[in-house]
């Protein structure tokens, strides 16, 4: 539970007025979505495990109510019902609180989070993943932030593949993708009698860089759905050195948390000066055939309030400034 | 600059003696000293010294780049932590004991005291025994024969603990050794520092163990 009042509600209008000015220059429409809505929804939106984090309350007829802990699932439903009719691709963006339950000694903690977010609805080509990247990248630079932050990419098919190659049991799978996330090499490196297979997945998490990891990566994957995905990023890599700005991000194929979730790109974003993440996104092509016709989508957020704190800390204090003059032009 | 949060207690001085061999001295250092803070000579790590509990906390919120620290304690913790590697020292087995090996099976609800309450659940609860757990935080040894509990799960180095207090080991849950743990977002902003730690502590791991 957090006030902001003064000087630091008003820089924390600024960020948000930032981010909303930049989704508003590609075009995207804000959206308001509920903030209360039946849990059903997002059980549905996020699977069922990440829902069980939201905070529930019961309607008068007994059917079970939520405080909306995420935005994507009420834009999935929204473009799938009451905007079906609207010509492709739809360009969604909002400002608004989510609330989730939160273990109290996590590094995130509150349960209450703004995300400033985005939805591009019914683009599956590889302009759409770029696109995203893009907006991304012009927020964190209209925050002053580009010299001090790393966007992370993956794609999500590149450890599917192997995985369909080596670990078809999925309990395996989990348990492998659980040790590539937390990049428990020594973990990794005993975690099955045939070693080969064990340096597969521990390469995984070093494969970490600029534009050479797709070449090492190219080196220690054969299976063709792998190889697909690492063309794609390695294509994305290029538009992103072609544009001037790869400086501002990294390819990272040990980062394999939200699989089930995400189809195609995933990434993360980091700021200097916050100890978790900032904000991330991806591909979700399964989501929308949830409440209708399936179509193809992707999105990302920012947490509002992780940036207002990295902004408002004091190293930070002249890029409060130039926000501010870059409003007021 | 990287901050390192080291475990205070028998971690410290095995973890201090690594980094010295990677060439990472903290001048003046030493188990007795009260100062919990320390610049290496070259300005380039900073060492923060706090309860081996209090790592993953420190690391997690990214107030520590990285960490030293037990396993044990990570998995107790939960944080969400990167482990990349396994320095190997501090060895040590968390063990279950008690004063008579037969004592898990003979009673119908068994009262376990120890100071890693999520391990003991974890570990009673895989293999469907009742327990009742009881949060101790020292001096564990001492419970069964005062007649806190039945049995207790705890860390064995040498067994001589267990042993002066008529306690024998009854199972083995896992084996523990000096973690390094580094905060997802300094993975990802200080990744070529980061790196160049990673590889310099692997090396001089790797001659621990061998």
């Amino acid at each position: 539970m957090r006030y902001y009042v003064g000087e630091e509600a008003r820089l924390r209008r600024r960020v948000e007025d930032a981010a909303m000015s930049v989704f508003d220059r590609w075009a995207y429409e804000e959206i308001t979505t509920p903030s209360v809505d039946y849990y059903a929804l997002f059980e549905h939106g996020m699977g069922t495990i990440e829902a069980q984090r939201a905070f529930r309350f019961t309607d008068q007829d007994g059917r079970l109510l939520t405080l909306r802990p995420d935005v994507t699932s009420s834009v999935a439903r929204a473009a799938a019902t009451l905007l079906s009719d609207r010509p492709r691709p739809l360009r969604l963006c909002y400002a608004a609180p989510v609330f989730k339950q939160q273990s109290q000694s996590a590094a995130e903690w509150r349960r209450e989070n703004t995300q400033l977010g985005c939805e591009l609805i019914g683009a599956g080509d590889a302009s759409a993943d770029l696109e995203m990247l893009l907006v991304a990248a012009e927020i964190l630079a209209q925050l002053g932030l580009q010299d001090s932050c790393c966007i992370t990419i993956n794609h999500v098919e590149i450890f599917n593949g192997l995985a369909e190659e080596f670990l078809p049991d999925t309990n395996a799978r989990e348990v492998v993708r659980g040790l590539i996330d937390r990049r428990a090499i020594p973990e990794l490196n005993h975690y099955s009698s045939d070693a080969a297979r064990c340096k597969t997945f521990a390469d995984l998490v070093h494969l970490k860089g600029k534009r050479e990891v797709i070449h090492s990566a190219q080196d220690s994957i054969s299976n063709a759905r792998s190889q697909r995905a690492l063309g794609a990023v390695a294509d994305l890599w290029e538009a992103l050195e072609m544009r001037g700005v790869s400086e501002l991000f990294e390819i990272d194929l040990g980062d394999v948390s939200s699989l089930d979730y995400y189809t195609g790109l995933s990434f993360k974003i980091f700021v200097d000066g916050a100890g978790s993440r900032v904000g991330g996104g991806g591909r979700y092509d399964r989501l929308i055939s949830n409440f209708g016709a399936a179509e193809p989508a992707i999105g990302f957020v920012l947490n509002l309030d992780g940036l207002t704190d990295v902004l408002n800390s004091e190293k930070s204090q002249p890029q409060i400034s130039r926000i501010h003059t870059d409003l007021k032009q | 600059m990287i901050t390192i949060a080291i475990a205070k207690g028998r971690m410290q001085d095995e973890a201090l003696a690594l980094l010295a061999r990677a060439d990472i001295r903290f001048n003046g250092h030493s188990a007795i000293s009260r100062c919990l803070i320390s610049t290496d000579q070259t300005g380039e790590y900073r060492a923060i010294f706090v309860k081996p509990a209090d790592v993953p906390v420190y690391v997690e919120h990214g107030i520590a780049d990285c960490g030293i620290v037990g396993h044990d304690v990570l998995l107790e913790s939960e944080a969400d932590v990167l482990w990349p590697l396994d320095l190997g020292i501090a060895r040590c087995r968390l063990v279950v004991a008690g004063m008579s090996p037969g004592q898990i099976k003979s009673k119908g609800m068994l009262r376990v005291a120890t100071k890693y309450p999520q391990l003991t659940s974890e570990y009673f609860g895989s293999r469907g025994t009742p327990v009742e757990i009881i949060r101790l935080s020292g001096s564990v040894e001492l419970a069964p024969s005062l007649g806190l509990c039945d049995v207790i799960v705890d860390l064995v180095e040498t067994g001589r603990t267990l042993q002066e207090n008529g306690l024998s080991v009854i199972d083995v849950i896992t084996e523990s050794t000096g973690r390094f743990v580094v905060n997802r977002a300094s993975y990802q902003l200080k990744a070529h520092n980061i790196a160049r730690l990673l590889n310099a502590l692997e090396q001089v791991a790797s001659g621990v163990s061998a």
